[in-house]
């Protein structure tokens, strides 16, 4: 067991946060401007905005593979290599395979980044509300169980985060997403601007908007405060970001809560579980080992958030056990690890366009268009249930051409000619929470910190196979009477997972029996743990869910404070 | 800054008359060693692939494959970035074309461009090897920064202009 020590002063806090990425971030902000000394947990390395970016401002020739993985990078990494930002620009920041192993009941691509920021350094930044149509959708439907909330808890926290996160969007005025506090847009293309238009005059249910993004287009006071400047559309966010031009938790919720004073970040700092005590009916801490030298130690805090990432986060609450919670912290009716689902990103089309060829671009874009989900939206429609969101791009590429050799050769590269316009959406699609996709913990092995390896047994069903179908048909209708030509739709089949947008696993509720979470994301039966990242999500619906991650634990820490100012907690 | 351009002009000077004076020598040159773990190559099947990579895009005005390394460039992929299959079937590939191509013969590289990659062991490594020459072309400095200037910061994203008919 770990060491105790209750005695040492600098081991209490007012809140312990487990985790520093998209979420813990956000709690860590919200704690620390409230006056209360809080502790992030951060099992990675420190990665300071500015300072921890070595690639940044490399130009491509100064890549030794001019960004492509080495043959031996995608043998020992054959889940992470997946990933499409998995790249030699950007490897440093993604969990290499074999450092964290886990056991795959069913193929599931778990794509992890270990350190100070998390995942929110490698992000893609699309930030769409949910709206009642989406937290209705489970009573509606009938899976899963019922929201514990709708639309009205949460969009006034939806306002608070994105006005200091900084998204860029237009008012669309769409019942389906709703509206948020927006910077200005970038551009459509001239392309995606027809297609946007072509699709208005011909469904009168179907939309291609901008895609709202979390980047500074236009820097408030709020944004200057942070120190961060206007987006300089690189597009290379990957490698973080030295003018802070999108929100992450390293140049924005961190950096603000370390001005408060009141913040202790300590990396390489692994949580193993969380601590109950029976007699006083709450938890009182953490156990934490230290991700190098493996000693063990306690921190303890009077409030707990945990925001280790989904699939983290059902781990130390499974093995958070006790006298009063043998099968983990909270767990009395069994469904914790349970019910866990994610998005479906198998599908994509693309095609080319002919027409608008006196139109071109000129510069670079970190974001695209979006096509709101139009299936099932207000009534159930199809033989499936819920839907599919889809990005929309259309960029006129020029090429030089490798035709010849010699001379010939050699003035051809030195030419470039436009292309056509190519086009192209890809599939997001709601997958739905069954009892039988689950996470839970090895019985025997565990990983170098002595904690449990996760199983993941998820996979795809019957309703998956159909979206991916209804997303080929619809597409390709609207396509093709578009205009698109050359058009191609490809199911890669990718293992759940590499969508990164896993969710639940300790859902929220209203009822103790069939849910974890009530609808303050505070554990039924533990009333000072909160969960405030994916796992606590009870359905999926389509769209990128951080912004609903930060606005989830920006109401929740609100209400912590509140009750603990009332002795509640 | 004057010293060293100094020395590198000597050297330049001392290279070039060596060679002025041992032409019979040519032939033994040895060509830069690529350095390569993956495959293994012969002094003969380097002066190739030097060879080639100088008739592909040749030195003149502007510079060619060989004066921006796309030829390193090439080869340092093909022994990091390919599988133990594709290194093995572009060495059997450098073989095959080398028993067919000598330095200067247009004719045979012409119909390697009109032969299809998948028709040969030759044809196939004259297309990847090419394709390679052109990523490394490209891609290196002198292109991005002279030719096709690459831009870090851009700072601007515009939807809709129209093409540019000059």
């Amino acid at each position: 067991m770990p060491n105790i020590n209750t005695g040492d002063t600098s081991h209490n806090f007012d809140a312990i946060v487990i985790g520093s990425g998209i979420s813990g971030g956000w709690a860590a902000k919200e704690f620390t401007e409230k006056g209360l000394k809080t502790l992030v947990l951060e099992r990675g390395r420190d990665v300071k905005h500015l300072k921890d970016y070595p690639t940044t401002s490399m130009m491509p020739w100064e890549f030794k593979h001019r960004g492509q993985l080495t043959q031996q990078q995608k043998e020992d990494n054959p889940v992470v290599s997946k990933c499409y930002a998995f790249k030699e620009d950007a490897l440093h920041f993604f969990v290499k395979d074999k450092e964290h192993p886990y056991v795959q009941d069913q193929p599931f691509d778990w794509i992890r980044g270990y350190q100070v920021g998390g995942k929110s350094l490698l992000w893609a930044r699309q930030t769409q509300r949910w709206s009642n149509y989406d937290f209705e959708g489970p009573a509606r439907d009938g899976f899963a169980v019922d929201w514990p909330i709708r639309y009205e808890d949460l969009a006034p926290w939806y306002s608070y985060v994105e006005k200091f996160a900084g998204i860029s969007g237009n008012k669309d005025n769409l019942p389906g997403l709703p509206d948020g506090e927006f910077l200005p847009p970038m551009d459509l293309t001239k392309v995606e601007a027809y297609f946007k238009d072509f699709v208005s005059k011909n469904y009168s249910d179907r939309h291609v908007i901008y895609g709202r993004c979390a980047h500074v287009t236009e820097p408030q006071e709020i944004h200057k405060q942070q120190g961060r400047m206007q987006c300089q559309k690189r597009d290379l966010c990957q490698r973080g970001c030295p003018f802070g031009g999108y929100f992450s938790s390293n140049a924005s919720t961190i950096p603000w809560a370390e001005k408060t004073g009141h913040l202790t970040l300590k990396p390489d700092s692994v949580v193993h579980s969380i601590i109950y005590d029976g007699q006083k009916g709450k938890a009182t801490g953490v156990r934490v080992i230290d991700a190098k030298t493996k000693a063990a130690t306690e921190y303890f805090a009077p409030v707990i958030f945990v925001n280790a990432a989904a699939v983290n986060t059902n781990i130390i609450l499974l093995n958070s056990t006790s006298d009063r919670f043998p099968n983990g912290i909270g767990n009395d009716n069994g469904l914790l690890g349970k019910y866990f689902a994610f998005h479906n990103y198998r599908a994509v089309i693309s095609g080319k366009y002919d027409g608008l060829l006196e139109y071109t671009t000129d510069g670079k874009r970190p974001t695209s268009a979006y096509i709101p989900r139009f299936r099932n939206l207000v009534k159930q429609e199809t033989d499936f249930l819920r839907g599919y969101a889809a990005g929309f791009y259309g960029m006129r590429p020029s090429y030089s051409k490798p035709d010849g050799f010699g001379n010939q050769l050699k003035d051809n590269l030195h030419k470039k000619e436009l292309g056509p316009w190519m086009v192209g959406s890809h599939m997001m699609g709601e997958t739905i929470p069954k009892e039988k996709s689950r996470l839970f913990l090895d019985k025997d092995k565990k990983d170098e910190w002595g904690i449990p390896l996760v199983h993941t047994d998820i996979g795809y069903d019957d309703n998956d196979e159909k979206m991916v179908k209804d997303f080929f048909e619809q597409m390709t209708e609207m396509y093709t009477k578009a205009g698109f030509t050359d058009l191609k739709t490809h199911d890669s089949k990718q293992a759940p997972g590499l969508d990164i947008h896993e969710m639940g696993g300790v859902r929220m509720g209203h009822d103790p029996k069939t849910s974890l979470l009530n609808k303050w994301n505070q554990l039924h039966l533990v009333k000072n743990v909160f969960v405030t990242d994916g796992a606590c999500m009870t359905s999926t619906s389509t769209q990128n869910p951080s912004l609903t991650y930060m606005a989830l634990t920006a109401r929740a820490v609100d209400y912590a404070v509140k009750e603990m100012k009332k002795g509640n907690i | 800054m004057l010293v060293s351009r100094r020395t590198v002009l000597k050297q330049v000077l001392f290279v070039s008359a060596g060679l002025a004076v041992l032409p019979s020598c040519l032939h033994e040159k040895k060509p830069p060693a690529y350095k390569v773990k993956n495959i293994e190559l012969s002094s003969d099947e380097e002066a190739t692939l030097t060879s080639l990579a100088d008739v592909m895009i040749p030195n003149g005005e502007k510079p060619g494959a060989r004066q921006v390394q796309a030829d390193v460039y090439a080869m340092t992929l093909m022994d990091d970035c390919y599988t133990k299959a594709d290194q093995e079937k572009f060495k059997t590939g450098l073989q095959a074309f080398r028993k067919e191509w000598k330095n200067g013969d247009e004719a045979f590289l012409k119909k390697m461009e009109e032969t299809a990659p998948d028709a040969s062991p030759a044809s196939a490594f004259y297309h990847t090897y090419k394709g390679l020459l052109i990523q490394g072309y490209t891609g290196s400095e002198y292109y991005l920064t002279k030719v096709f200037p690459y831009e870090l910061v851009p700072g601007r994203f515009h939807g809709s202009v129209l093409v540019n008919k000059g």
